[in-house]
């Protein structure tokens, strides 16, 4: 997409369109600063850490107290700062595998949509299968099979997020070729390529970036969750969902699981916070629907 | 949208109130409800985290089975709590030729099947013939021994070696007597190529053909196997009329333990029980296990050149935190002399067990002349035992050699795919475990040169064959005293140079409603609930 | 029936065949990727060390034989209703599933009726209260809704209406030792209640609550988000303004023709929350003991049972295109200007 300069003013125009008074909101500013403050945390994470996220140096769990807020784990390590370095590890890999999902799926879906042919039937019926395991029993069965780790579990994920980015690029696609510009613009002689680039791609922008968002959210849960199940991040990685499978080991210590559930919740809840309010400005009365499944 | 407004106001607040009521009275008369939660008299509840694959004692081989089975079927010895002493039972009395090939027992007369059948000879032989045939996970308790049955009630094992371990095997529930009859009539078979013609399994994973106190009444291996006492059992009577083995997740156990009576939990770890010590309703027992934390590291320098290195092997022992892993166990766990268990003959005393020494260890590492050594450990990812999870072992491993300047890679895989290149010897370093098969020495055997668990860390008997000269003819000691300290001889020189790095052994806790008697751990199978009783 | 119809039924019967057929290629490649045996946790650490054993287990699950063969042996057995037998539990994987299926879907149809009942009176609520207090108040929780991690709400679940409170029972389906209804139709509730067993049914719902509220807590906020925006689609069309012109009152207003006009948009949500519901369901099996095919097929894939994760994968497939083309049906009969495709 960067390599053609020509399609830049037309993007700016288009997000100039949806973000336009979207700060206005309150859901979305909420959104927006619990995401950046995610995003800090994680950025400045050696700086905020009250301790090595790894160092088994304190008594084992203790309850929180002044010195550790969030209490201490099973090897006598400081919760707050592994849920702290958590941050590190979930939205990194929550953007990472939104990306490849997103670049997979549009580009299918893009293909699929413009070239009906043979490309459409092999691309939708591919997605139709994945849609027909649920999310999580698919990545289970992926990372199972290929070894749990955090890069299996990326992997999985990304196999069961593309299709609902094809899906909704082909739907679009479809939908602006028979748009009278396009026609147009086919009747003037323009290559394949250059229609797609020019005409269709900065016009599918806001519904991928809503998707996208929303994703980012769903994304999070779904690794989450893989490594609650033992599937994803491993030991002695800061992950806050297999920080919450450990929390069950160990009930009676409360705060081993509740502080990473809760910084899963409000990592999730801020993104969807901004993907609603997204979706609110593009689509007032919320009429488009992705097929975006929540997940965990 | 302004029309909105004039919707009633009343008409969808009052469908939520609906709803909201609905909730309500649910959770309440629930709330209610759990009032009377009480159970039927004379139920012994067991809850457990399901390890099971079958119920035919002849193909089972796995803890939660081995509750099941050692209520339904009865064995010719057996062991009484924690003793490692064999017992009669079936069998009255025995006899030990010299040599220690050939046992002769005699049974009892007054035995019989839950369907009325007199136990003989014939169901012994039928039994263990079967256990060999079958080729299932319980059959090398029985090789290279060849059963015979002479008169109705006497029943010879010949081994073909000298084999003074074949008493304390016998105790074990898959060698528990089947109706030979009954399993016959139903498929099963003890002929040579029985792995391929008996279909005898479906039956026993409905219906029971054992003489024990308990009968089955249900089995469901992902949710409980129910028992159900045997009207005609012919010894004592046991204290509970049904008994539910009940699969349940370690959190959820501690929470259940806690509400009901008549409870028994079998999973918790030392820790999460300590937690529970001084509450009136609850009894918690814990007793050192006589399962085995270790690391093993590979001394095929094809694998690792590291972790083959003499220097680094000596670094990882003295660099290890022993005291930190028995704590990590909660207490009761004790840090392992060697790799035979204190529980058992031939273990060593405790002043032999390696001492942590940081400067020592250091020292190696510089010996080794490795400028930043990195050794890859795996461990079995989703594996708990006795409440420790073997992820929270090599976190703490990679902690400790981390000080000393060795740096360990951690991969945890699932059991199945981490046993496959295990058993092949791929592993640089593991972080693994050993429950015992049988209460006795040989079954350590497997750690000396050329053994089975030695072979996993190419540790041939070329690498050391002076200690796997003593190993065989430790093997072969017939004499308990004689055994005894060849095995403390052969666990002395481990400790020095074996590629095997004893941990601990785990406090086992059971906690119990605290009406109950006699809910120990035994030292094979998890819980006899033949012996539990009630205040 | 208008034959239209059958050509409907046909086409999606054949999308079935041609999906299953997909679904067991896909799980058996996944399934070989793998690089365990079953046979040496199966057989445990020493018998395993027995070759002779090891190539008895192979012959006995029928692994001895080359990749292909397998393949088709599995077809072969498939199209005369058999699924195999599963390593783990040493059943066939129908049995097994016979058990488990009616496990989850008792969870998931009380935990779909939970969030019916709850969330299409929200998603009415929202949608009349348009941009009022009420509605951001309801946006803000339902976005809450949907950000709750499963498996964390469960263990709060559990830890407060269990640990704390005593109000419901720590997991399972039945109290311990409770011998199940005869099998009808695999619901102990409905099961117990055919057979007149009051106290049965009281003690298999009372365990049913707790989970399937949690699993309800997601989907609630789904739907609740889908109502909004289905009646805000149709709130102002032409017939509901000549409805309301015509003076009926408002209260009929909505709930003749705004909220019938809306329940396609539900309708097709279902499918959706059906398969979150299955996606719930395995996290919260796990906390709840729940023995449903949840936990099946989290077992199946850890311990490697092709067999199980073969039988999941096509149950998966075969409620997934069930569901989609009750949806259809559904369309329809709510409005029957929607033309079957």
């Amino acid at each position: 997409m960067s390599s053609a300069p020509a399609v830049i003013p037309e993007e700016a125009v288009v997000r100039r369109r949806w973000t336009k008074g979207f700060f206005s909101q309150p859901l979305a500013v909420v959104g927006a600063a619990i995401a950046i403050g995610w995003l800090l945390v994680a950025i400045f994470a050696p700086l905020l850490a009250p301790y090595d996220p790894l160092a088994q140096d304190f008594p084992l769990t203790q309850a929180p107290s002044r010195e550790h807020l969030f209490g201490t784990d099973e090897l006598g390590r400081d919760v707050l700062s592994r849920v702290i370095y958590g941050a590190r590890l979930s939205l990194p890999l929550a953007i990472l595998l939104v990306a490849l999902a997103t670049a997979l799926g549009s580009v299918l879906g893009a293909l699929a949509g413009y070239f009906r042919s043979w490309v459409d039937p092999v691309v939708m019926r591919t997605t139709d299968l994945v849609f027909a395991f649920p999310a999580i029993i698919l990545a289970m069965v992926v990372t199972a099979s290929l070894g749990p780790n955090v890069r299996n579990a990326v992997l999985a994920i990304v196999i069961v997020a593309w299709p609902t980015y094809a899906r909704v690029v082909r739907g679009l696609v479809l939908s602006l070729g028979d748009a009278e510009f396009v026609q147009a613009s086919r009747l003037l002689g323009s290559s394949s390529r250059r229609t797609l680039l020019h005409d269709v791609l900065p016009n599918l922008a806001g519904p991928v970036v809503v998707l996208a968002t929303l994703d980012l959210a769903n994304a999070i849960l779904l690794l989450a969750g893989l490594s609650f199940l033992g599937l994803g991040a491993q030991p002695p990685d800061p992950e806050w969902g297999s920080m919450v499978a450990v929390g069950t080991q160990y009930f009676q210590y409360w705060w081993m699981g509740t502080f990473p559930g809760l910084a899963i919740f409000t990592a999730v809840i801020a993104f969807n916070f901004l993907g609603d309010s997204l979706r609110d400005r593009l689509d007032p009365r919320g009429v488009s629907r992705g097929k975006h499944q929540g997940v965990a | 949208m302004h029309r909105a407004a004039r919707v009633p106001r009343l008409a969808l607040p009052a469908a939520l109130v609906a709803v909201v009521l609905a909730v309500v009275a649910v959770v309440a008369s629930t709330a209610f409800a759990a009032g009377d939660n009480t159970k039927a008299e004379g139920t012994l509840v067991v809850d457990t985290s399901f390890v099971v694959q079958t119920i035919d004692p002849q193909r089972m081989f796995e803890p939660t089975s081995q509750i099941a089975v050692k209520g339904m079927y009865d064995t010719l010895l057996t062991f009484r709590g924690q003793s490692t002493t064999p017992l009669p039972w079936l069998a009255r009395s025995w006899k030990v030729s010299k040599d220690a090939k050939t046992f002769t027992f005699t049974l009892r007369r007054d035995a019989k099947f839950s369907d009325g059948t007199p136990l003989t000879s014939a169901d012994v032989l039928f039994s263990y013939n079967r256990v060999i045939n079958l080729k299932g996970s319980p059959s090398f308790l029985l090789a290279g021994v060849k059963v015979s049955a002479p008169t109705k009630y006497t029943v010879v094992l010949r081994s073909s070696t000298p084999n003074p371990a074949l008493l304390r095997i016998v105790p074990n529930p898959s060698l528990g007597i089947v109706n030979s009859k009954v399993v016959k009539a139903n498929g099963g078979t003890d002929a040579l190529g029985g792995d391929k013609t008996d279909k005898a399994e479906p039956y026993l994973l409905s219906h029971s053909a054992g003489s024990g106190p308990y009968v089955l009444k249900s089995y469901n291996n992902k949710t409980e196997i129910v028992l159900e006492a045997n009207p005609g059992f012919w010894g004592p009577k046991p204290t509970f009329q049904t008994v539910v083995i009940r699969n349940l997740p370690a959190p959820t156990q501690l929470l259940n333990v806690q509400r009901g009576s008549n409870e028994i939990a079998l999973d918790l770890s030392a820790q999460q029980a300590s937690t529970l010590r001084g509450k009136s309703n609850l009894k918690v027992i814990t007793n050192a296990s006589a399962n085995l934390f270790n690391i093993d590291i590979n001394t095929d320098p094809k694998i690792s050149e590291v972790a083959a290195n003499p220097h680094i092997q000596t670094a990882i022992r003295y660099a290890l935190d022993y005291p930190s892993f028995v704590k990590l166990s909660g207490p009761g766990a004790v840090q392992a002399p060697g790799m035979i268990p204190t529980t058992f003959l031939g273990h060593l005393p405790p002043t032999a067990r390696i001492k942590r020494n940081l400067p020592k260890a250091r020292a190696e590492v510089k010996a080794s002349g490795i400028p930043s050594p990195k050794i890859t450990m795996y461990y079995p990812s989703e594996l708990t035992i006795n409440g420790i999870s073997f992820a929270t072992l090599a976190q703490k491993t990679k902690s400790n050699l981390a000080e000393v300047g060795i740096q360990v890679d951690l991969v945890g895989k699932p059991v199945n795919s981490f046993l496959e290149t295990y058993a092949a010897g791929k592993h640089p370093m593991s972080q693994s475990y050993w429950g015992p098969d049988y209460p006795d020495p040989n079954d350590y055997l497997v750690f000396t040169p050329g053994g089975l668990a030695a072979n996993r860390v190419n540790w041939g008997v070329a690498k050391d064959p002076k200690l796997a000269a003593l190993a065989k003819q430790a093997q072969r000691t017939v004499s308990d005293t004689v055994r005894a300290s060849r095995f403390r001889q052969i666990g002395r020189s481990m400790n020095q140079r074996a590629p095997f790095f004893p941990l601990f052994q785990p406090a086992q806790a059971i906690v119990s409603s605290s009406n109950l008697t006699n809910a120990v751990l035994g030292v094979i199978w998890p819980l006899d609930v033949r012996a539990v009783g009630t205040r | 029936m208008p034959w239209p119809f059958f050509r409907f039924l046909g086409r999606r019967l054949a999308a079935l065949v041609v999906l299953a057929l997909g679904i067991t290629f896909v799980a058996f490649v996944l399934t070989q990727l793998v690089p365990g045996d079953p046979a040496l946790t199966a057989l445990g650490p020493v018998t395993s060390a027995d070759p002779e054993a090891v190539a008895a287990y192979h012959a006995h699950w029928g692994m001895d034989k080359p990749l292909p063969v397998q393949y088709l042996t599995y077809l072969w057995n498939l199209l005369h209703g058999d699924l195999g037998t599963s390593q783990l539990s040493h059943q066939p994987v129908l049995n097994d599933l016979q058990h488990a299926i009616p496990a989850t879907m008792e969870l998931a149809f009380l935990s779909i009726a939970f969030a019916i009942v709850v969330g299409v009176p929200l998603g009415v609520v929202a949608a009349i209260r348009q941009n009022r207090a009420s509605d951001h108040a309801l946006r803000v929780v339902s976005l809450a809704g949907i950000s709750m991690p499963t498996f964390w709400l469960a263990l709060l679940a559990l830890y407060v209406f269990f640990f704390k409170l005593d109000w419901f029972p720590g997991g399972g389906r039945l109290d311990p030792g409770t011998t199940p209804p005869g099998q009808i139709t695999g619901l102990y509730t409905v099961d117990a209640v055919l057979h007149g067993q009051w106290s049965l049914a009281w003690d298999a719902l009372h365990h049913l609550i707790l989970p399937a509220l949690v699993l309800a807590a997601f989907n609630v906020s789904l739907i609740t988000r889908y109502t909004r925006s289905a009646i805000l689609e149709v709130i102002n069309d032409d017939y509901v303004r000549a409805a309301r012109a015509k003076g009926l009152p408002e209260r009929v207003v909505v709930i003749r023709h705004v909220l019938r006009a809306a329940l396609p948009s539900v309708v097709t949500v279902l499918g959706l929350v059906f398969a979150n519901v299955l996606t719930g369901a395995v996290l919260v099996e796990n906390i709840f003991a729940w023995p449903g095919i949840g936990q099946y097929a989290y077992q199946a894939s850890i311990e490697l049972d092709l067999p199980a994760i073969m039988g999941v994968s096509l149950f998966v497939a075969v409620v997934y295109v069930t569901v989609n083309f009750v949806v259809d049906v559904l369309y329809g009969v709510i409005d029957p200007r929607l033309r079957l495709t």
